[in-house]
């Protein structure tokens, strides 16, 4: 009895935890939309999202810490051609997203613009 | 004494930095000037429109000294507004009164219709046979107003740092190589060559003064030497752009002057905020250097993939499946029906291919995929902006391979070689849960994508790695003066994008529906993409290099030769050949070509061969676990 005591203790921990560090993210979706056309959003949203979370989270955030001085996309609507140019001309600091499609380019894009930011 | 040196330094630092900022404004000062210069030369060309009587021909033709007067004025200062604000500038001195544009980073939206004003389009009005003074002054108020542009802070405040100098520089390069020369901007092609010299005397004193404000980076006496000798040598030459040298000039000027003005970029780590820039590639030291602006990505999905070994094996896969018919809805066609990879991606034995139905024709050439990705747009009317979306739609069609992508995926993956490799390509791209079309088509579009690296032997003269004969070089002169192709084909592909290599154009040619010349080809071109009375019949440029292996010719392969198609230009498109096409882009007279004229543009565009290394067909497909699709041969049945 002990035993499964101390084990569901443990299960409910780790689901807690995992829980916590899988982060919720909200959009602003343009309304009103089809129930079709919101899955399509969304299908483009998780994409931009796996992307942003593996290529640039490290630096920029959101998913990390990140580091300081570098735009973290918390305070201020991206400038969606701005951001294009910075991202795809920058070579030194934008190894990855030089390498990038267009097409991902723009998925990461679009889940930066339409991501709700919290406060 | 301590208390002495630290005034003694915090005095020196004021000097050096009160001199720098004098320096700067030195530079900045000079920019003011040149454009009020400027201004006042086109309130000077307004007064006299108004106080011309438009009743006297006479006093209409005099007119073309103010505009002349006005034109050699931007020339002065072209180098800063065209790359500062290039919308601005087509108010200013733009080819065209309407032009659509779709521009790179504008690849997901609409196209925008751009209009053009200013001084070549009212030097063109004065041709027309009836001149109505109001549109006269339309076309020169709304240039005044684009210059107002040219003053705001935005742009004035980038005169403080060296960063927009070498990139405005760069784009005054590239447009020196493709279209200063030509005539794309100037109506009257005397003008051309006495409006180069002014423009380069104009540049040099905008580099003498940038140089005494960035003393840090400056221009080295290196690059000024070799400026001083282009103009030496454009002093030299003929008045008459036909007579310019062109090949040397490109050759042994303008290009290593690019290549100095590449390597300040890099030592002086210089860095973009405008979209001019967005395309062009720092790391090239040659204009005729494939790398010289991003083409279109081929890697598609695989796009974060760098392992050689896993790119080998993407492209491998990607060679199957561009000879395998399973892709079609029938498993008889493939991409290589049509685009016959050891015949330069295209099919040069009929005119339009078969349709599905293996009944009917397509209405549209098939186009060589060899540099197609150097388009910033792609099929023939635009609709693609990436050549993922070509290859889906031409999978998914229903008249050339009428597959869905469900079937699709379960046949191609019915495949153990094909399964096997996409599951292990899956985990390349993380964003994607389950294989899907993307993964198929970004496969062949790396592979057929990676024929479009080699070079010509006019690409090896002009990055002295070769020579071309005479004829070469007379012909290249030709198609970049008196023949007029370079007003449309730019160099260094000599394809519809122009510096800075960020749009695709489209023309109207009027091109026949048959021989007989008597009607127009029913194919709306463009319009079909955008509704637009300007892009009727308009169709993207296509690329010179390789033509003499890509025959028929024009978008739905009227000419079986190239004779035919310089000979349609020749005599002025559509028009020349007295049919009726409004909108038409090309001029409609007789360019007026002789036999051995015409004999040294072929001598030029047979330079533009490439030397292709094509790889020989797959010996087999892979083998289906669904015994009906095994019978499938390498390339279709037809």
């Amino acid at each position: 009895m002990k035993l499964f005591y101390s084990i569901s203790v443990i299960f409910v921990c780790v689901l807690l935890f995992m829980r916590c560090s899988e982060k919720k993210i909200e959009y602003n979706l343009p309304e009103p939309m089809s129930a079709e056309t919101r899955s399509i959003y969304m299908e483009r949203l998780d994409k931009g999202k796996t992307l942003y979370k593996l290529n640039c989270s490290s630096c920029h955030g959101i998913f990390t810490k990140g580091k300081d001085s570098i735009p973290n996309f918390t305070k201020d609507q991206i400038n969606n051609y701005r951001a294009a140019v910075m991202m795809a001309k920058d070579q030194k600091n934008h190894a990855v997203a030089v390498k990038m499609s267009p097409q991902q380019l723009d998925y990461i894009i679009m889940f930066l613009s339409l991501r709700k930011h919290e406060n | 004494m301590k208390a002495f040196l630290v005034i003694l330094f915090t005095i020196c630092t004021i000097v050096c930095f009160s001199f720098n900022k004098r320096f700067n404004k030195s530079y900045n000062n000079f920019y003011l000037s040149s454009v009020q210069e400027f201004k006042q030369q086109q309130d000077e060309l307004l007064t006299s429109i108004i106080r011309t009587d438009f009743i006297s021909e006479e006093k209409i033709q005099s007119l073309r000294r103010p505009i002349e007067a006005a034109r050699l004025k931007l020339k002065n200062i072209d180098f800063w507004l065209r790359y500062f604000e290039p919308n601005a500038y087509r108010k200013i001195n733009g080819p065209l009164p309407v032009e659509w544009e779709n521009e790179v980073f504008e690849k997901f939206e609409p196209p925008y219709k751009r209009e053009g004003a200013g001084l070549s389009l009212a030097e063109i009005s004065l041709n027309q046979k009836t001149i109505i003074k109001d549109s006269l002054l339309v076309l020169v108020k709304r240039s005044q107003e684009a210059m107002k542009t040219y003053e705001a802070d935005s742009i004035t405040s980038q005169l403080n740092s060296y960063n927009h100098f070498f990139l405005a520089n760069r784009l005054f390069l590239l447009n020196l190589a493709a279209i200063y020369t030509t005539g794309f901007e100037c109506p009257d092609t005397s003008h051309i060559i006495p409006e180069l010299r002014a423009m380069l005397i104009g540049t040099n004193d905008i580099y003498l003064r940038y140089n005494q404000s960035f003393p840090e980076t400056p221009l080295t006496k290196e690059y000024l030497d070799t400026y001083n000798s282009t103009i030496s040598f454009v002093n030299a030459q003929p008045d008459n752009f036909s007579s310019f040298d062109q090949f040397v000039f490109i050759k042994s000027y303008v290009n290593p002057l690019f290549a100095l003005n590449q390597k300040f970029i890099n030592i002086y780590n210089v860095t973009s905020i405008s979209f001019n820039d967005y395309t062009l590639n720092n790391n090239i030291e040659s204009i005729f250097d494939k790398g010289l602006y991003t083409p279109q990505n081929t890697k598609g999905i695989y796009s974060l993939v760098e392992n050689e070994k896993t790119l080998q094996e993407i492209r491998h896969i990607g060679k199957l499946l561009f000879y395998d018919p399973i892709l079609s809805g029938n498993n008889l066609r493939s991409c290589a029906s049509c685009h016959k990879p050891t015949a330069y991606f295209t099919d040069t034995v009929v005119r339009t291919a078969l349709q599905y139905d293996s009944q009917q024709r397509l209405p549209r050439n098939t186009p060589t995929l060899i540099n197609s990705l150097y388009n910033h747009l792609l099929m023939l009317d635009g609709k693609h902006f990436s050549l993922q979306n070509q290859g889906r739609d031409v999978i998914t069609n229903p008249t050339e391979m009428n597959s869905n992508e469900k079937d699709l995926l379960t046949k191609v993956l019915s495949c153990r070689e094909y399964k096997d490799a996409f599951k292990s390509f899956l985990k390349l791209t993380p964003e994607e849960k389950n294989i899907t079309l993307d993964h198929i088509v970004s496969a062949i579009t790396f592979y057929d994508g990676s024929f479009s690296r080699f070079y010509s032997p006019f690409d090896d003269a002009m990055n002295n790695k070769g020579i071309v004969s005479d004829d070469v070089r007379k012909g290249f002169n030709l198609f970049m003066s008196r023949a007029k192709c370079a007003t449309c084909h730019f160099v260094p592909n000599f394809n519809g994008v122009k510096p800075p290599y960020i749009g695709s154009e489209f023309e109207v040619l009027g091109t026949p529906e048959d021989t007989s010349f008597k009607e127009l080809s029913p194919d709306k071109g463009r319009y079909t993409i955008n509704k637009a009375p300007e892009t009727l019949h308009a169709f993207r440029t296509g690329s010179i290099r390789n033509a003499r292996y890509t025959k028929p010719y024009m978008h739905n392969g009227v000419f079986k030769t190239l004779d035919e198609v310089i000979d349609f230009y020749d005599v002025g498109g559509g028009q020349g050949k007295k049919m009726t096409v409004d909108n038409q882009t090309l001029a409609g007279d007789s360019l007026k070509l002789s036999a051995s004229d015409k004999k040294e543009l072929l001598a030029f565009i047979y330079s533009l061969n490439e030397e292709i290394i094509f790889e020989a067909p797959p010996a087999s497909l892979p083998v289906s676990s669904n015994k009906s699709l095994n019978s499938r041969k390498p390339g279709g049945q037809y």
